[in-house]
C-alpha cells in the first residue's frame, strides 16, 4: 500500500519536477502574435545557448493567466509580451522587473521612457482590399473615402462595440485630428456605420472575406499583405496609419533571469526586427527597418494614446448605439 | 447489484470533485473584486451582468437558438436513427458514419465551411442558385438566427444520433405488433407506442442538444456576429472582450443562467421519464429487434437519405478539401482549380508542433474515452436503476462542468489546477476534459440502461452470479450499442477539445485544436483545412473500430424479418 501511495505521489509531482529542472536552460516567452517561429528558430540557432519557447496565449486569457500563475508562484514566463495597457497593469501588479536592453539604443524616447516596459512595435491598421475586385480608381485615397455608400454591405471590420484595439483605433483618429475637427470625425464614424459592415470577432478573421470576394475591403492590418500571401491584398494609401504599440518586459520571479534578458536583447536587436518586418510584415521602431510592403516606409505611422478600460467600455457603448442602430 | 448507498456515495465524491472544483473556481470569481478567483468579496458582477438592457433580447435569442438548434438535431437524428436501424435501406453502414461525421469535424471549420457555401454575397451554393434561376436574391442567408439553426442542429446531429440510434436498435417490434393487431394505423402506433417508448431517449438528444449549444461558441462568433446576431455565449465574450482586463468573474456571473437552466432542464427530464419501467423494453422474455423491409419505398428512400446526407454533412467536408489545396480562399474557378496544390498538406505533416498536437491529441481522445466510458457505465446505472434524491444530485453534478459556457469553464479548471502540480500537464487535460464532457458517456448509456429491466440482473444473482459477473455476463453485453455510442461522443470530443486546451495547454502538450485555433487566428485556412481533414480521418478511424468491436461483442443481433 505503501509503495502504491509512494508511486501515485511520484506520478503526480514528476511533471512538476521536471519541468522546474528543465527550465533552467530554457526561455519561455508568453505572447499572442503571428508566426514568429523564424524568429525563436533564429534565437535558438544563435550562441546564447538557450532555448527559446513561445507559449501563445490569447489576448482576452492573456492577463487572467499571467495573474492567476503568478499568484499561485508557477509563472513560467521569463519574458511577457503583449499591448501596453496589459503590460502596465502587470507592473502595477508587480509581475514585471526592471530591464534596460541595450539592443533598444537607437528606439525613439517615448518607447523607451519607461525603466520596466520597452515598446517595440506598432499594430499598424489600415484599410485593406481585393486589388482583384477593386478598381484602382476605386480605392479610397482617404478615411473619409469608406463612407461612400458605394461600400454599402461591402465592408467588414472587428465589432467596433467590443474589440478593443478596434475601439481604441477609432479614439486614435478622433485625437489624432485626422478629420479636422470631432464634428468631422462623427460624420466618419456614422458614414461608415450607415455603409452596415460585416463584424468579425477581431482583426485575425478580418482578412479572411476579403480575400475570399465576400466583402471587398475592409479595416484590417497590412501585414497580412505578408503573412497572406499570396492573397490579392493591398492596402489603400491614405497618409496616416494608427495603431496600438507592442511592448514587452522581463518577468520579476522569471525561472531563467539571464536567459529572459539574453532573449530580449536578442528581440530588440535589428537582426530579429528586420526578421520580424520581414517574415510577419510588423511595423518595427529599429530606424530604419520596415516591411518589405510598398509604401509603408514612406507612410506616416502613430502610436494611439492607451486608453484605460473605462474609457474602452464606454466608448464601445457609444459605438454600439451607431454601429447597431 | 452493488451495495446501492456506498456506489452511490463514492460515485458523489469523485464526480462532486471533478465538476464542483472548477465550478467552485468560478463561484469564487464572480464574487471576487480582482481577475483572480481570491479577491475582495462584491456583488457587483452579479449586478452589471443582469441589468444589462440587453440581457432580454439575448435571452430570447439563446431561447431561439437552443430550442431551435435541439429541435433539428433531433428530427433528424430520429430519421436517420430509424432508416440506418430498423430498415433495410442499403448501404446504411455508410449512412451511420456520415451522421457522425460533424462531431470529428473541429466546429469553427464546419462553420466556415458553411459560410462558403451560403454567405449572401458569394457563398456557392447562393451563387448556383442565382445563376440557374437568374435572380440577385441569394437562397439562404447564413448569417441569421435561421442559419445558426441550420449548422449547430448539424454539428449536434452525431450527439442526438448516438443517443436515438442504440435506444431505436434496441426497441422490440413486437409492442409495434400488439398495437397494429389491435386495429391502430401506422399514425396512430407511432405515436402511441413507438416515440413514447423512445421518449427518454428523445429528451435526452433535445436536452442535451440545448446544453451543448447554450455552451457553443464557434457558430454563434462565426456565423451571429457577422449577421449581429448575439446569444450568450458571444454576449460573455463582448463582456470579456471590451477591454484588455479580461473579467472572467463576470463572465462567471453571466454563465450562471446557463447552468441553471441546464439543472433545471436535467430535472425536467427526470420528472418525465421518472416511470422508468414504461419504458423498458429489454426483458427477461426474450427480445428480438427485428428489420422492416422498406420493399418499394427502398430506392426513393435511399435517394432522399443520400441527397440529405451530401448536402448537409458532405458538401462541407468536400469545401474544407478544396480550402486545403489553395494557397487561400477563393470561390471556384478555373484559376481556383489551376491554383490547387499540396503545399498546406506538406507544412502541416512537416510541422513538429501539428506532429505532437496529433499524438497528444490520441492519447487524450483513446485513453480519455476509455476511463471516461467506464466511469459513466457506474453513474448511468446509480441514476437510472436507483433513483433516489442522491441520485438525482449525482446527475445534477455531472452537468455541471458540461453547462458552463465553453469560454468560461475552461478558465474555472485553470484557477483550480494551477494549485496542484497537475498544471501544464497532459494529466491536467485528461481530468478536464472527463470532467466536462461526462454527459457525453452518461446520455447514452443511461437511455440503454432504461430499456434493460432489472429481473435480468435478478435472474443471475439468483443463480449465485456476483454483482462484478453480472455486470460483466449480464448487463455490459447488453449496453454495447450504448458503450460504442459513448466512447465515440467522448473519444470525437477529446480530439477536437478546444475551450479547456486553450488555457491549459502549455509547450509540449500541445493539442489538435489549439494547433488549428493558432491557423485561425493567423487566417492559414488552408493549413487548417489540411489539419482539420486529418482530424475527420482519424477520428473515423476510431468510430470504425469502436463500431467493429461493438459488434463483435454486441448480444443484440439484429434479425432480418
Amino acid at each position: 500500500m505503501k509503495k502504491m501511495v509512494v508511486l501515485l505521489l511520484g506520478l503526480i509531482l514528476l511533471p512538476g519536477l521536471l519541468s522546474t529542472a528543465l527550465a533552467a536552460d530554457k526561455v519561455n516567452l508568453y505572447a499572442n502574435i503571428t508566426a514568429i517561429e523564424p524568429i525563436m528558430a533564429d534565437f535558438n540557432a544563435g550562441q546564447s545557448a538557450q532555448e527559446g519557447i513561445y507559449t501563445r496565449i490569447s489576448t482576452s486569457k492573456y492577463l487572467a493567466t499571467v495573474l492567476t500563475e503568478f499568484s499561485a508562484g508557477k509563472l513560467q514566463a521569463d519574458v511577457l509580451q503583449g499591448p501596453l495597457p496589459i503590460l502596465q497593469m502587470l507592473k502595477e501588479k508587480g509581475v514585471l522587473t526592471p530591464y534596460k536592453s541595450s539592443s533598444a539604443s537607437g528606439y525613439p524616447d517615448w518607447a523607451t521612457g519607461d525603466d520596466t516596459i520597452i515598446q517595440f512595435g506598432i499594430e499598424y491598421v489600415a484599410p485593406i482590399y481585393n486589388k482583384e475586385l477593386v478598381k484602382p480608381e476605386d480605392v479610397p485615397k482617404t478615411y473619409m473615402d469608406l463612407t461612400d455608400p458605394k461600400w454599402y454591405d461591402k465592408l467588414v471590420m472587428p465589432d467596433p462595440a467590443s474589440h478593443a484595439t478596434t475601439i481604441s483605433w477609432l479614439i486614435g483618429l478622433k485625437e489624432a485630428k485626422i478629420f479636422g475637427d470631432d464634428a468631422g470625425w462623427m460624420k466618419f464614424v456614422k458614414g461608415l456605420a450607415a455603409n452596415k459592415p460585416m463584424f468579425v470577432k477581431s482583426f485575425g478573421p478580418s482578412p479572411a472575406p476579403i480575400e475570399s470576394g465576400e466583402k471587398l475591403i475592409g479595416i484590417s492590418m497590412p501585414k497580412y499583405i505578408i503573412t497572406k500571401a499570396p492573397a490579392p491584398l493591398d492596402w489603400a494609401r491614405v497618409d496616416t496609419l494608427l495603431g496600438t504599440t507592442r511592448a514587452m518586459a522581463l518577468a520579476a520571479k522569471a525561472p531563467n533571469p539571464n536567459g529572459g534578458k539574453a532573449f530580449i536583447d536578442y528581440w530588440l536587436s535589428a537582426q530579429a526586427m528586420q526578421l520580424l518586418a520581414d517574415k510577419v510584415g510588423e511595423y518595427v521602431l529599429t530606424p530604419g527597418v520596415f516591411p518589405p510592403i510598398d509604401g509603408v516606409d514612406k507612410v506616416k505611422v502613430i502610436p494611439i494614446r492607451q486608453l484605460s478600460d473605462e474609457e474602452i467600455r464606454h466608448w464601445g457603448d457609444e459605438f454600439q448605439k451607431i454601429f447597431y442602430q | 447489484m452493488f451495495k446501492k448507498p456506498t456506489l452511490t456515495t463514492t460515485l458523489i465524491i469523485i464526480v462532486g470533485f471533478l465538476t464542483l472544483c472548477p465550478v467552485i473556481m468560478l463561484l469564487l470569481g464572480s464574487f471576487s473584486k480582482d481577475f483572480v478567483s481570491f479577491g475582495q468579496f462584491t456583488t457587483s458582477k452579479y449586478v452589471s451582468a443582469y441589468t444589462d438592457p440587453d440581457f432580454a433580447d439575448i435571452l430570447l435569442n439563446t431561447v431561439i437558438f437552443t430550442v431551435g438548434s435541439a429541435l433539428h438535431a433531433t428530427l433528424l437524428a430520429l430519421f436517420l436513427a430509424y432508416v440506418n436501424t430498423r430498415t433495410d435501406l442499403p448501404f446504411k453502414f455508410i449512412f451511420k458514419i456520415i451522421s457522425i461525421i460533424p462531431m470529428m469535424i473541429p466546429h469553427i471549420l464546419f462553420s466556415a465551411s458553411w459560410v462558403l457555401l451560403l454567405n449572401p454575397s458569394n457563398g456557392i451554393l447562393n451563387r448556383l442558385f442565382m445563376s440557374l434561376f437568374e435572380t440577385r436574391d441569394a437562397l439562404f442567408n447564413v448569417y441569421s438566427l435561421k442559419g445558426m439553426i441550420l449548422v449547430e442542429g448539424l454539428l449536434d446531429l452525431p450527439i442526438a444520433y448516438l443517443i436515438i440510434a442504440p435506444a431505436m436498435s434496441a426497441f422490440d417490434v413486437s409492442l409495434e405488433e400488439s398495437s397494429k393487431v389491435c386495429g391502430a394505423s401506422n399514425w396512430r402506433t407511432l405515436f402511441k407506442v413507438t416515440l413514447p417508448v423512445l421518449r427518454p431517449a428523445i429528451l435526452a438528444s433535445a436536452i442535451l442538444v440545448i446544453v451543448r449549444s447554450l455552451a457553443s461558441f464557434a457558430v454563434p462568433s462565426v456565423i451571429g456576429m457577422p449577421g449581429r446576431i448575439y446569444v450568450l455565449s458571444t454576449h460573455i465574450y463582448r463582456n470579456i472582450s471590451s477591454g484588455f482586463a479580461a473579467d472572467y468573474g463576470l463572465a462567471a456571473a453571466i454563465g450562471l443562467s446557463a447552468l441553471g437552466a441546464s439543472i433545471t432542464l436535467i430535472y425536467i427530464y427526470r420528472y418525465l421519464t421518472a416511470e422508468s419501467g414504461k419504458f423498458v423494453t429489454i426483458s427477461s422474455r426474450g427480445f428480438k429487434p427485428t428489420l422492416i423491409k422498406l420493399q418499394k419505398g427502398k430506392y426513393p428512400l435511399l435517394v432522399i437519405v443520400g441527397i440529405l446526407s451530401f448536402v448537409l454533412i458532405l458538401l462541407p467536408v468536400i469545401v474544407l478539401f478544396y480550402i486545403s489545396m489553395l494557397p487561400y480562399s477563393m470561390p471556384p474557378s478555373a484559376r481556383a482549380f489551376s491554383l490547387m496544390s499540396w503545399n498546406n498538406w506538406i507544412d502541416v505533416l512537416k510541422d513538429p508542433i501539428s506532429l505532437l498536437s496529433l499524438k497528444n491529441s490520441l492519447f487524450l481522445g483513446v485513453v480519455g474515452a476509455t476511463l471516461g466510458t467506464i466511469l459513466s457505465i457506474f453513474v448511468s446505472y446509480v441514476i437510472v436503476k436507483i433513483r433516489t434524491t442522491a441520485s438525482g444530485l449525482l446527475e445534477s453534478l455531472s452537468f455541471l462542468s458540461f453547462s458552463f459556457p465553453g469560454i468560461v469553464i475552461g478558465v474555472g479548471f485553470m484557477w483550480f489546477f494551477v494549485r496542484t502540480p497537475l498544471y501544464g500537464t497532459l494529466t491536467a487535460l485528461l481530468i478536464g476534459y472527463i470532467a466536462t464532457y461526462l454527459p457525453y458517456g452518461i446520455r447514452p448509456l443511461s437511455s440503454a440502461f432504461i430499456q434493460i429491466h432489472s429481473t435480468l440482473e435478478e435472474s443471475s444473482r439468483v443463480c449465485g452470479g456476483t454483482p462484478f459477473y453480472t455486470l460483466r455476463r449480464v448487463i455490459i453485453p447488453l449496453l454495447i450499442p450504448g458503450i460504442v455510442s459513448g466512447w465515440i461522443l467522448m473519444a470525437s470530443m477529446f480530439l477536437r477539445e478546444l475551450t479547456l486546451s486553450v488555457v491549459l495547454s502549455r509547450p509540449g502538450t500541445e493539442v489538435l485544436a489549439v494547433q488549428i485555433l493558432r491557423f485561425a487566428e493567423d487566417g492559414l485556412w488552408g493549413r487548417l483545412s489540411a489539419l482539420g481533414i486529418i482530424m475527420i480521418f482519424i477520428s473515423s478511424l476510431l468510430v470504425i473500430l469502436a463500431a467493429v468491436l461493438g459488434k463483435k461483442f454486441s448480444k443484440l443481433e439484429v434479425v432480418d424479418r
